[in-house]
């Protein structure tokens, strides 16, 4: 691996983001993304579990069978979503019930085990570490961005402080309903990608088709 | 030489010199990582068990104070809650049955129960059975005459059953306030339950008329009993109104607590 | 002629390495409305024909005249009926919609009246929706595309009158983008996007949109529309409401602007028909579906549910049925493609519109979902028909 340890961090914030360039893990981004507070426990949550994942991924990696090797990463990851998930519910109450299933989902979510597979199986713990907690924070920066446009918008608050006043509270925001339903952050991690491949045209994929053209006569 | 069989440590290193994919080694992964997962996974739910049950415990608690309107941010939870007196109440007669301990009687389980739960025929809210009984809360005022009573409540809306409290004043007839604290309706439709300028709207409506018929709706326009008794409907949800106007009705009804309200306003509680 | 020479002598500004190169789509845009077309066209929506996609979209726009005309009349007629009952005209376009009185058996007053209404809700769709429109030609160095005129046209009818304008904006701004630019713009866009900027209002704003309640322009009107009042007590009920079949048919009743006469969208269905714009296999679908479904479900009946005795008929004229069956389901870049697939595509928006209508108890309204919902699987039913097709060749010649 020729980058450095910073790169590792970086790297998936903007240029390997793993929802807008490798769009994984983006059902939870679906459903906990209506009100930043949940958005950011979810986000820390994910951080946690791909950074010691991977970590601990890493320092068996030379024993795991290659048989067994994909049920070896879920108990490992699992394990971690189960304790994170106990300690939510005992430290943060009112964020797990709104989290409800999602932090156990966390499991299936294809970041957490496609940085397993792709680079802590192949890398030292240190750099597996680095890598997973650097593509938990590329997670957890769309989730957020995703989060700031539906709470704004959709409850005219950000962390539940109220920066629109809404109408049925008396004051002149209509807020946007649309946005508290999961399909809008379909739109908006769209809209997301397409800023960030605008930005970044190496990030545009080839085009599978080619549309005919016939000549005029 | 020492015999390295007698040695555990040993042991586990000559696991570990196996190649990672011969069948022992495989078998030998397989179990150690599923008891260090396991001990890790159950030390952590165990350890962490007993804050998470007063959580839950806390959390109806401070649903229960708001429907009072006892609850404020950095409210002591349990000594406000101490003010209220939770007992187990037979629905069809009204008395409380000494029977059941408040503190472990469970409602949602007991409404599995067959031993002490019926199936409803006429069934407006939706709710399949219904426990004989239920847990209720009395408020004491400084004489220990009631003050109100929390009375939970729960029925179908559009696409969820809404789980809540209703407090009643202490004429059985007046409504202090309601509130749901679960249930998955639509946001900013009928999700506008949870609005509290909606759940003011409650607060000094009448269940019944001066001739004790149920008067109470929840509705777009005001039923011809008055306006006392109709709360306004919630804009744009129409199914999510029907189901609280059901649901209130339902449990306001001779089924419901009107036996216990009916004892309370003579007094006899 | 003067006009074609002013034209051909600031044409080269805009052609390649000209001052104004960067202009060329609006230059093309102005050119190519008042004059024949240079070019001839080459991709979807069809291929190789001096009657280029302007001239398509030109018929449509004229084929929603009797809509319009109906809009208005109806809009003003409903409004002035309410202000006669009694109320109060409250939105600022009746104060300049009064010029002509507010009597509703006074064609001239009603006329006005919803003009008043309809115009602001176009200009600013085409405003909003139009510097979208250039922002994405410019950007992208394509033609402005006349599409944006029909698209324009049919979001305006579907409108509610007491829309709030930033609301028609906003969805109309959705609609382009999302509905079509972000798919590469006309001919490659997979839903209407008229439709999609409705939807997006439907859900973004269901107080103002959902359409349970009616869209009386007059503060204080309140009443159920014709498909709420069956979903709640059975079609029966409409003519104690005085609405009768006939009514529905013409189109005197409350309702998005447009959409409520099926005669004026019969009218314009027939000349899309006649100019063979729209393929009637569609039509054909559509209305086979939504007959075969209606009449399945009435003879399944229901007790607790009136919805599941209206028959199609009723169907047929009440909510935005008609009018989206002339223009939505027509539209021949969101349909589907093959002639088998058309029959499909049409069936299975006459069948979704109705169980959304009678099934699902949250929209009273299903004639946009269904398309839409329609619009998502013409592509993969014009698979599955050319998929069949190939095997089926292929085992006429093994």
């Amino acid at each position: 691996m020729a980058q450095t340890r910073k790169e590792m961090l970086t790297d998936p914030l903007v240029d390997n983001n793993p929802i807008t360039l490798q769009v994984l893990g983006i059902c939870s981004a679906l459903a906990v993304t209506t009100s930043l507070e949940v958005a950011l426990v979810m986000s820390l949550a994910v951080i946690f579990v791909t950074g010691f994942a991977s970590m601990f991924i890493s320092i068996i990696r030379n024993h795991i069978p290659s048989s067994i090797r994909i049920i070896v990463q879920m108990v490992i990851i699992a394990s971690l979503v189960i304790v994170v998930d106990q300690f939510l519910k005992a430290f943060a109450f009112e964020i797990s019930k709104t989290l409800s299933v999602f932090v156990g989902l966390i499991i299936t979510n294809c970041i957490v085990m496609g940085r397993a597979e792709a680079f802590a199986m192949k890398n030292p713990p240190v750099a597996s570490f680095i890598d997973g907690v650097g593509n938990g924070l590329g997670y957890g920066l769309i989730l957020m961005l995703v989060a700031v446009i539906r709470e704004l918008f959709g409850s005219g608050s950000l962390f539940g402080v109220t920066i629109l006043q809404t109408v049925n509270n008396g004051g002149w925001y209509v807020p946007n309903g649309l946005l508290l339903l999961p399909p809008s952050a379909f739109f908006i991690i769209g809209l997301i990608i397409w800023a960030f491949r605008s930005w970044k045209p190496a990030q545009v994929e080839e085009r599978e088709y080619k549309i005919q053209v016939v000549d005029a006569h | 030489m020492p015999d390295d069989q007698e040695d555990p440590k040993g042991l586990i290193r000559r696991f570990l010199a196996m190649p990672a994919d011969s069948i022992p080694k495989t078998v030998f992964v397989a179990v150690a990582l599923c008891l260090v997962a396991s001990m890790f996974v159950s030390a952590a739910a165990v350890s962490l068990r007993p804050i998470q049950e007063v959580n839950q415990l806390r959390d109806k608690q401070v649903n229960i104070l708001q429907v009072a309107g006892l609850y404020e941010p950095g409210v002591d939870v349990v000594e406000a809650f101490a003010a209220f007196e939770p007992q187990v109440l037979e629905l069809a007669t009204g008395r409380f049955a000494p029977g059941f301990d408040p503190a472990t009687f469970d409602d949602i389980a007991a409404a599995d129960d067959p031993e002490i739960s019926i199936a409803l025929d006429d069934d407006p809210a939706s709710i399949g059975r219904q426990s004989r009984y239920v847990t209720i809360y009395l408020l004491r005022d400084e004489d220990g005459a009631i003050d109100k009573v929390i009375l939970p409540i729960h029925g179908y809306g559009l696409w969820s059953t809404l789980y809540g409290f209703i407090a009643v004043e202490e004429n059985g007839n007046d409504i202090f306030g309601l509130q749901f604290y679960q249930h998955a309706e639509t946001p900013g439709l009928g999700g506008e339950v949870d609005n509290p300028r909606w759940k003011a709207l409650w607060a000094g409506k009448r269940l019944r008329d001066d001739d004790g018929a149920l008067q109470i709706t929840v509705a777009k326009t005001a039923p011809p009993a008055g306006a006392e008794y109709h709360v306004d409907a919630l804009a744009g949800a129409t199914l999510t109104t029907v189901g609280i106007d059901n649901l209130v009705r339902f449990w306001m009804s001779e089924t419901g607590y009107e036996p216990f309200l009916t004892r309370l306003r003579v007094g006899a509680i | 002629m003067g006009l074609r020479a002013f034209f051909d002598r600031i044409e080269p500004h805009f052609l390649k390495g000209g001052k104004y190169e960067t202009y060329f789509p609006i230059y093309e845009m102005v050119e190519s409305f008042l004059f024949t077309p240079k070019t001839v066209t080459t991709a979807a929506p069809h291929a190789r024909s001096y009657i280029d996609m302007k001239r398509i979209m030109t018929y449509v726009v004229i084929a929603t005249i009797p809509c319009i005309l109906f809009a208005w009349y109806n809009t003003g007629y409903q409004a002035n009926s309410a202000i006669a009952a009694g109320l109060e005209p409250s939105y600022w376009q009746s104060s300049i919609g009064g010029l002509f009185g507010y009597d509703p058996d006074n064609l001239i007053a009603n006329l006005w009246h919803g003009a008043c209404f309809f115009f602001p809700i176009y200009i600013v769709t085409l405003v909003a929706g139009g510097i979208c429109e250039v922002i994405f030609a410019t950007i992208r160095r394509h033609e402005v595309n006349e599409g944006f005129l029909v698209t324009s046209m049919l979001y305006t009818l579907i409108m509610p009158a007491t829309a709030p304008l930033w609301q028609v904006a906003l969805g109309i701004i959705f609609g382009v983008v999302i509905g079509k630019e972000v798919f590469g713009g006309t001919g490659k866009n997979f839903l209407n996007p008229a439709l999609t900027g409705r939807a997006f209002l439907y859900f973004a704003y269901p107080a103002q949109m959902s359409g349970d309640a009616v869209w009386t322009p007059v503060d204080g009107f309140s009443g159920a529309t014709a498909l709420a009042v069956s979903a709640a007590d059975g079609f029966q009920e409409l003519a104690a409401n005085g609405l009768t079949w006939l009514d529905a048919f013409l189109g005197f009743m409350q309702g998005s602007l447009g959409e409520t006469s099926t005669l004026a969208a019969l009218i314009g269905l027939t000349l899309l028909l006649i100019t063979r714009i729209a393929n009637w296999r569609l039509v054909v679908g559509c209305l086979g579906g939504m007959i075969a479904f209606s009449t399945l479900l009435n003879l399944i009946g229901s007790e607790t549910n009136p919805m599941f005795a209206m028959p199609w008929y009723w169907h047929l004229v009440v909510g935005g049925y008609a009018f989206g069956l002339a223009f939505m389901v027509t539209e021949p870049v969101s349909a589907s493609h093959t002639n088998m697939g058309r029959y499909i595509y049409g069936a299975l928006i006459g069948v979704m519109v109705v169980m959304i209508r009678v099934i699902n108890p949250a929209f009273p309204e299903g004639m946009m979902l269904a398309i839409l919902f329609g619009n998502v699987f013409a592509p993969l039913i014009d698979y599955f028909v050319v998929q069949a097709n190939i095997r089926r060749r292929a085992k006429r010649h093994a």
